[in-house]
């Protein structure tokens, strides 16, 4: 990822795009409105199922090392090989150790946050080796250099006539804005790259440990080709992805869809057991691995589990409204909107990615829609309290990452105003006194600045107190 | 005879002392007692949506011993009453006061759904035939779940229309001290919101929280919007009053 932008610079940029903010804005709403068309139509018990999904990953969470263990009995037992790794170097060496074994130059790859949360693309880059993109969205950020924006919809932020540009100026191709014709393009250069392919990469969306099995949904068929078409796949499962049976999995494909982008059914469900038996086709290897990069810490969290619950379906992003103000490049970690802000503290450090706290106003619609009922705005709140020292276990690096004392200053003084009636009254009655006053110095009260910068003040009128005291049927003591 | 609790909010105290009188008058109309404890302060939402849970405990417990009769407390405000009633029980979660949080949250209501659930008034409208918009504050929608009850007010009268709005559901961007530390975005939504609004064709909008109120009238006035925001209990008043909006 290219370098770290100060927080307040890279605000005013994405703000100031106003390409970006309507493409985000109309994106964003069509999204809102595609899922509760489909809750409304096709569901009678919506709140039930997010129960009972909730239920399902809890459950499987609570016996993850027994998931795991199971997993990995069954699925060697299906001839699928399973790899352990640690952090996110030890996953992009295990890929590299399987490509530099098979002489392979080349990967391509379906659609996986995972390898974008290793930083896979760079790690093998760094090593001369080439991973090709083939979902489309992330073919057009790959071909333009850029991070996803979102993580189900990674080019979101682009319209028709600024991806033709893009295959105009990386693939050489004629300058198109229909999306049968940009679908074309990029089809035509996905068949060459398919060519002679060796390795396929992709994510997990579900591991089932009785079955010793995993499951990936897609819309394009290109993940598909990616864990059929070569002689080696390799897959990359969080382990928090591992759930104990099929039926627990289908609990949550059913709820996956429709809060992503309020399909009823995603258009390819990949069921992986094993790999090429007698058949003619399919891979001859299928390699698995399961990386924690501190999800095990979040697990012991008496908080945070609960962000293990992500099914990644971007819902929280979608209803966001402070997301869909600044896109999700603004948030400088490969995972925005609301889930990011819990998980990217957790996963990355605090102090490599607490700035994003800010990015929320408390509104709750994320905690709302989230299929799997995470809590994710008493969760940031959470983080905020250890962001400032306070709250329970904080996550990674919260020590070393840079505290505000004017701002806890601030607050030990509005604990000390706010519970003596007296200097609270006494303050107060003495507002309207100063009403010119603090007109009058908007400009150099800092709080007040960030106010008056773009709204107008009130007026304050009244001495409160007084009126109470005189006022009929009311006891004021 | 009823007799409640009347906590006045921060805001309602500093900024909109108006509101604050007229609620009590909503409360007294219907022949309840009030009692204001003059001591009282913030709910604490400041400090504990910026993290700073110790001070907010202080604060709370301040609030929780003031109020210390076993009657209802009324909040004209869907997001204190959402702070008191319901995230106390968060910040205190797994602390030896717990029970006693407990039996004061459950005493904690949103002044319109005291009106509409408890006292069930009837209003008779005094004013002329008129189209209002109505915002809703997110934690008094998700949180305090308060928003059908304001609304259900404003239903009870005969020439107003009540229209809603495309996007209702979405943050107007104040989120208390979130409106100050993001004020770039924060300014970003209330754009976004008073598009919303100015697509209806109103001349009034209504809110029952002051905080989104000062957010979207204070926005409007430095853009040069020309609608009229009004606090829901200022509104109740003038219409049954036949005061002028
Ligand atoms: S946190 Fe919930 S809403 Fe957000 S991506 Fe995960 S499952 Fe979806």
């Amino acid at each position: 990822m290219s370098k770290k932008l100060p927080h307040d610079q890279i605000v005013k940029i994405k703000l100031g795009d106003s390409q970006l903010r309507q493409n985000l804005t109309v994106a964003m709403h069509t999204l809102q409105k595609n899922r509760l068309n489909v809750i409304n139509a096709k569901f009678k018990n919506w709140q039930g199922l997010r129960d009972k999904a909730k239920k399902a990953k809890n459950n499987a969470l609570m016996s993850l090392s027994d998931r795991l263990i199971e997993f990995e009995k069954n699925a060697t037992a299906n001839g699928i090989k399973v790899h352990w790794a640690s952090s996110a170097t030890d996953a992009c060496e295990i890929i590299y150790e399987l490509m530099r074994q098979n002489n392979i130059k080349k990967i391509l790859k379906g659609k996986s946050m995972a390898s974008e949360e290793i930083g896979l693309n760079h790690y093998l880059a760094n090593k001369g080796l080439n991973a090709i993109e083939t979902d489309l969205g992330e073919l057009i950020i790959q071909l333009n250099d850029e991070a996803p924006v979102h993580i189900v919809v990674p080019a979101i932020h682009k319209n028709r006539n600024e991806i033709g540009k893009i295959f105009q100026e990386k693939l050489g191709a004629d300058l198109e804005n229909e999306p049968e014709k940009l679908n074309q393009i990029a089809r035509k250069h996905l068949r060459d790259q398919f060519e002679g392919l060796e390795m396929g990469l992709s994510g997990v969306n579900f591991a089932m440990s009785k079955e010793g099995a995993f499951w990936l949904i897609e819309n394009e068929g290109n993940g598909r080709m990616c864990t059929t078409a070569p002689q080696i796949h390799v897959a990359l499962c969080g382990i928090e992805k591992v759930m104990e049976s099929f039926e627990d999995a289908a609990t949550m494909v059913h709820l996956l869809t429709p809060s992503a982008t309020g399909q009823f059914i995603p258009t390819y469900n990949n069921i992986i057991t094993a790999p090429r038996n007698e058949e003619l086709d399919g891979p001859k290897e299928v390699h698995l691995i399961l990386f924690d990069h501190h999800r095990s810490d979040m697990l012991a969290h008496h908080d945070y589990y609960e962000a293990l619950r992500c099914i990644r379906c971007g819902a929280c992003m979608n209803f966001c409204p402070v997301y869909d103000k600044i896109g999700g490049h603004s948030y400088q970690t490969i995972y925005p909107g609301p889930i990011g802000e819990v998980i990217s503290p957790n996963i990355f450090g605090m102090e490599a990615t607490g700035d994003i706290l800010t990015f929320c106003s408390l509104c709750g619609r994320c905690s709302e829609v989230c299929p799997v009922r995470i809590p994710l705005a008493d969760l940031i709140r959470k983080l905020r309290a250890n962001k400032v020292g306070q709250g329970k276990n904080s996550p990674l690096s919260t020590q070393n990452g840079h505290k505000n004392r004017g701002e806890a200053f601030a607050m030990k003084q509005f604990a000390n105003v706010a519970t003596n009636g007296a200097l609270w009254r006494f303050s107060l009655s003495k507002a309207h006194l100063f009403n010119k006053a603090l007109h009058k110095f908007q400009n150099s009260i800092p709080v007040i600045k960030n106010w008056s910068k773009y709204k107008e003040l009130p007026q304050i009128k009244k001495d409160l107190y007084k009126e109470l005291e005189n006022m009929e049927g009311v006891r004021y003591e | 005879m009823r007799k409640v609790y009347f906590f006045a909010t921060c805001l309602g105290s500093a900024a909109m002392q108006d509101s604050v009188l007229n609620a009590i008058k909503l409360l007294r109309r219907e022949g309840v007692e009030v009692i204001f404890k003059k001591n009282q302060t913030c709910c604490s939402q400041p400090s504990f949506n910026s993290g700073y849970f110790n001070e907010s405990k202080t604060v709370a417990m301040h609030n929780i011993n003031l109020f210390d009769e076993d009657i209802p407390i009324v909040v004209p405000s869907g997001s204190c009453a959402g702070m008191m009633g319901h995230d106390y029980l968060q910040l205190f979660e797994e602390s030896p006061e717990f029970d006693k949080v407990q039996r004061f949250a459950a005493r904690v209501y949103d002044l319109s759904q005291y009106l509409d659930e408890i006292l069930q008034v009837n209003y008779e409208d005094k004013g002329e035939k008129i189209k209002v918009a109505w915002h809703s504050n997110c934690h008094a929608l998700r949180v305090a779940k308060s928003v059908e009850a304001s609304k259900n007010l404003i239903r009870k009268f005969a020439n107003v229309e009540l229209l809603e709005l495309e996007h209702e559901e979405e943050c107007c961007g104040f989120g208390g001290t979130f409106a100050v530390k993001e004020s770039d975005i924060s300014n970003a939504m209330a754009l976004a919101k008073i598009d919303d609004i100015k697509k209806t064709g109103v001349s009034y909008l209504i809110s029952g929280d002051g905080g989104c109120l000062l957010n979207i009238s204070g926005t409007m006035k430095r853009n040069g919007v020309d609608i009229k925001c009004l606090h829901l209990y200022d509104f109740l008043i003038k219409r049954l009053e036949g005061a002028p909006l």
